[in-house]
């Protein structure tokens, strides 16, 4: 370790030593309140939507209003008031233990950050559509894609994106690509190359592409990484959470699925003493 | 390409029709299904427990599924000891105190503060790599471990050079908390070989200003525990809740 006397260079902490410094803006008393060079009572509320004002504070840009309105499809089509749904059941479980709506709600979004669902794995499904163009465009085929991917697992058909736990086939897909077409999106060379996987997918493996694979490749389409994705989808869930812990908070404390001791099946070490 | 619509056809595979457990068993009252009559923890009773154990022995037993030997409930007493509080500058004590302020309601506050320390930037979400890197690393000579990732890294132009998960600078200089309680916990008949390994490591690192980190010490500790790494990092925010 170095000698007391050595004194250590700390000028980088002596800057920053309890003071907040900012990109992106904050309160000038009397002056404003400012958001990216942005004036937000002036630019923002009553002109943008709220959604517009999420991506600019998720990725540091104001998007155009079609893409905030595509967002907001999305977020609707991903949050349903099922508390079968892992994220919701969390919900839904405060609320039977009557904690506050803000408690369960961001118990639920939590739950949502997760590497198997949730919005985690959208910063995947981009990351691999975007590595795929990438690939195709360098020469490799559509065919070589899949199997390159499938050969990691074994030959099953696990890519992000494609598939889906519980049942074959995506309503959510359907819809968005409702919400695209009355936006006047058209597709885009991800989202063409995504088509063509799902095209070999189903070819091969009867599988077709999910919600998370239709995302990433039009956002994808749009310009976003997937650092971006993630960010802008932070609460994606929140509104089905909130839902489900409504629904349980509005019954008898407790009443949200009860569970008998022998509804646990123990599989553990049997019985045994200290002494033994 | 045009895409067709189609069907959402259920898979129909087959799901677990109960939850189970190998760690908690609870035997019901014969008036009431839904009302236990005993709990045993891995098997002991859990009034037992409560007259005869330790909450250190518990705690063991919990996540290991046997009690620990005396020199595993010292070791650990010790490392539950080490980081019961992260200290008034740490960023989750001060969102706890933040969130205080703010007259936040008191029963929120601990989920705050630990959601704060989950973080990758020595908090808990740094404690499973560094249970991962001390595994990977420990069979190799720990000099040489030191000299590769100071060669193959490069100090960061700004900030804290973490150099491997669980070890690296701190405001610039070495951790000197962390090197002490390490030097405490290493001296223990419990002390098993990632701690041992991890201390000559840190020395290694103390020319460039970086050692053990604290996340490093909680990791090295646990894992010669036999904690799962994915535990640990649960673990690490459990012993600094208090």
């Amino acid at each position: 370790m170095s000698s007391k006397n050595n004194k250590q260079d700390t000028s980088f902490w002596d800057e920053h030593r309890n003071k907040v410094f900012s990109k992106r803006g904050g309160w000038v008393i009397g002056k404003g309140v400012f958001n990216c060079g942005y004036d937000m009572m002036h630019d923002l509320v009553g002109k943008k939507s709220y959604m517009q004002v999420m991506i600019l504070n998720a990725t540091g840009r104001l998007p155009n209003r079609k893409l905030a309105d595509w967002f907001e499809g999305a977020h609707i089509c991903l949050s349903w008031p099922d508390p079968r749904i892992w994220c919701n059941q969390i919900g839904a479980l405060g609320g039977t233990m009557q904690t506050s709506v803000v408690s369960a709600t961001v118990a639920g979004n939590l739950a949502a950050d997760s590497k198997g669902y949730g919005q985690k794995t959208l910063a995947d499904g981009v990351s691999f559509i975007q590595k795929a163009l990438a690939a195709y465009t360098n020469g490799l085929s559509v065919a070589e894609i899949v199997s390159e991917k499938c050969a990691k697992y074994g030959g099953k058909p696990i890519i992000m994106g494609y598939a889906r736990p519980i049942a074959k086939g995506d309503e959510r897909v359907e819809a968005m690509e409702r919400v695209s077409r009355s936006l006047g999106y058209s597709v885009g060379p991800h989202l063409d190359l995504a088509y063509q996987i799902e095209q070999v997918l189903l070819d091969r493996f009867n599988e077709s592409m999910n919600i998370n694979g239709y995302m990433s490749a039009f956002l994808s389409d749009q310009g976003l990484t997937p650092e971006e994705v993630y960010q802008i989808c932070a609460v994606l869930v929140n509104s089905g959470v909130t839902a489900c812990y409504l629904d349980a908070y509005g019954r008898a404390g407790g009443a949200f699925m009860p569970l008998q001791c022998e509804d646990i099946e123990y599989q553990g070490k049997p019985a045994r003493g200290l002494s033994e | 390409m045009v895409k067709k619509a189609k069907k959402v056809i259920r898979r129909d595979d087959p799901y677990a029709k109960k939850i189970s457990t190998k760690i908690w068993h609870e035997q019901p009252s014969e008036q009431n299904p839904y009302i236990a009559q005993q709990s045993r923890c891995h098997g002991y009773d859990l009034i037992e427990l409560v007259k005869e154990r330790s909450y250190v022995d518990v705690l063991y037993l919990l996540f290991r599924s046997e009690l620990p030997t005396k020199e595993e409930a010292v070791i650990f007493e010790q490392l539950l000891i080490s980081f019961i509080n992260p200290g008034p500058r740490h960023p989750a004590t001060r969102s706890a105190i933040v969130a205080g302020v703010g007259k936040t309601d008191h029963v929120h506050i601990l989920p705050i503060a630990l959601s704060t320390l989950s973080g990758n930037f020595q908090g808990a979400g740094e404690v499973e790599p560094a249970v991962r890197f001390l595994r990977t690393n420990a069979k190799k000579p720990p000099e040489q471990v030191a000299l590769a990732l100071l060669d193959e890294g490069a100090k960061p132009a700004e900030g804290d050079w973490s150099i491997a998960p669980g070890f690296g600078s701190y405001y610039g200089g070495v951790d000197l908390m962390a090197e002490q309680l390490a030097q405490q916990l290493v001296t223990l008949p419990g002390c098993g070989k990632l701690l041992s390994w991890g201390n000559e490591l840190s020395h290694a690192l103390h020319d460039h200003q970086m050692g053990w980190l604290k996340t490093g010490v909680a990791a090295a500790v646990l894992a010669d525990l036999g904690f799962l790494p994915f535990a640990c990092a649960s673990l690490y925010q459990l012993i600094s809740a208090p």
